[in-house]
């Protein structure tokens, strides 16, 4: 059972903080995209709404989710990812330009663009994939890590089905089964991919960090079973002429609405119930997720398509709400162990490597935007003004990682190491 | 013995304590922390500046045993 990190198998901390610091620049681009085009971003299948979702998918919450997964490859899995700098450099990089193709070929329509991202987010995930994958199989198994693989191979499929779509984008040949493999390549990366990820992360953390009640161990067990089986089932659906396709819909919405449930009742369940910044995120990020299900639902009910933005959209935030959350958690712990372990007597305190008071001006920037882009799905200006509070939003959490980097390089420099006697 | 009960509190604070006490430990002192969880971490921190730790496992709860001496017999808290 995972029980903590171990430094021998834990990464250097850059192979961590690379991709965490890309993640404000490409928020700051989706938010100026927000700002500019509020419009055409709330278009579904509109070019700039196209680059705006695959900006927040790939470039904020894809790229954070990787960059988790190196960390916790060594310490849930105990068999640390090989050259992790070496990997995560190409990785990352390949990612980070595959995402910016992929933005300005919806952006300004140029077809060679599609070819270009294809090659480069392929190479990203299925390297990613490859590489993390086997080292899940054989080794310690626990629920955790039985979702880490339900999301990598998730990730696999959507990433290949992304590239059959943008090569029909580059050729403006679509093939009949187009729908369906929009819908499986969505459904795959948001409820495969995103889901399942964040929830084997909240079986560990929310226990362990918070002391909060564990979840019952037959969902621990049995959750990411029924996601693969409702999601596999969905996509069969999707490719053939069946009835009642809409069935696998609401089991994984129920089973999404028990995940936010008990999630909520966990945290309420805490023994010391301490003001933590992060609790409030994944708080946050519950309730959105439950206004995603009830959107949802309701547009599978016969409710307007409108809903089904604001589905994606809460979606969306609720994923970002768990990922500022534990960036928040993951980036001071990875500082003061680095140069704990490493004999600096003087390590800053890990709540003064994210102060209280930064941390809480994000969350508020977090909550105006998420109200804002909700809103703004029925009134376009006010889409536009939740692109501005996004921008200073991810302008704070650029500073609060540049903030932390800073100090773990200042310690480095200028601390005082243990002596040994 | 320094005692160091962290059970009920949220991550990190526990390594945060221990950490601090181990910097301030002397000579023959010996830390007892008893925690929730295996504080992996933690052993890296010390094996890497110059400690000795014991870890055993009870009903559930960990007892970690600290020190700086080479003198000191951890294995005498095993009971």
């Amino acid at each position: 059972m995972y029980n903590g990190l171990s430094l021998d198998q834990a990464p250097p901390i850059s192979v961590v903080l690379r991709f965490f610091l890309s993640v404000p620049f490409f928020g700051m681009l989706l938010s100026l995209l927000m700002i500019l085009y509020p419009a055409q971003v709330l278009i579904p299948s509109h070019p700039y709404s196209l680059a705006a979702v695959h900006l927040m998918v790939l470039g904020i919450l894809t790229t954070s989710m990787i960059g988790a997964l190196f960390q916790m490859q060594s310490v849930l899995g105990g068999r640390p990812i090989p050259s992790a700098q070496g990997n995560a450099l190409i990785i990352h990089t390949l990612l980070a330009v595959g995402t910016l193709a992929l933005a300005g070929a919806f952006f300004a329509e140029i077809t060679a663009l599609y070819v270009v991202a294809s090659v480069l987010l392929g190479a990203s995930i299925l390297h990613a994939a490859n590489l993390v994958l086997p080292l899940l199989f054989g080794g310690v198994s626990h629920d955790t890590l039985r979702g880490m693989r339900l999301a990598l191979i998730a990730l696999s499929f959507t990433a290949v089905l992304g590239i059959v779509m943008a090569t029909s984008y580059a050729s403006g040949a679509f093939s009949p089964s187009h729908g369906a493999i929009r819908a499986s390549h969505y459904s795959l990366g948001l409820i495969g991919w995103i889901g399942a990820l964040i929830i084997a992360v909240a079986f560990q953390v929310i226990e362990m960090f918070y002391v909060a009640p564990p979840y019952s161990p037959w969902c621990k067990r049995n959750a990411f079973r029924l996601i693969a089986a409702a999601l596999t089932l969905k996509i069969v659906w999707l490719f053939s002429p069946l009835p009642y396709g809409w069935v696998f819909d609401g089991v994984l919405a129920a089973l999404l609405l028990g995940f936010a449930v008990t999630t909520l009742q966990r945290l309420r369940g805490r023994k010391r119930r301490v003001s933590d910044v992060s609790i409030w995120f994944w708080s946050a990020g519950t309730a959105l997720l439950a206004i995603a299900i009830a959107a949802h639902t309701a547009t599978l009910a016969g409710a307007a398509d409108v809903l089904e933005a604001v589905a994606l959209i809460a979606f969306l935030l609720f994923a970002l709400s768990v990922i500022l959350g534990m960036m928040g958690k993951i980036v001071p712990f990875l500082v003061w162990f680095h140069l704990s372990s490493a004999g600096y007597l003087d390590a800053p305190i890990m709540s003064n490597i994210i102060p209280q008071k930064r941390a809480k001006l994000l969350f508020a920037l977090f909550l105006l935007t998420a109200a804002a882009l909700l809103a703004g799905v029925f009134i376009p200006t006010l889409f536009a003004a939740g692109g501005v509070f996004a921008g200073a939003m991810f302008g704070v959490l650029l500073y609060n990682l540049a903030y932390a980097l800073k100090l773990y390089r200042h310690t480095l420099a200028h601390g005082t190491r243990f002596t040994q006697e | 013995m320094i005692l160091l009960d962290t059970r009920e509190y949220d991550h990190p604070i526990p390594l945060e304590m221990a950490v601090d006490a181990f910097k301030a430990l002397s000579d023959d002192e010996v830390i007892h922390m008893v925690h929730r969880r295996e504080p992996l971490p933690l052993f890296e921190i010390i094996a890497k500046n110059g400690g000795r730790y014991l870890c055993i496992e009870k009903e559930g709860t960990w007892h970690i045993y600290i020190t700086r001496s080479s003198q000191v017999d951890l294995e005498e808290y095993r009971v």
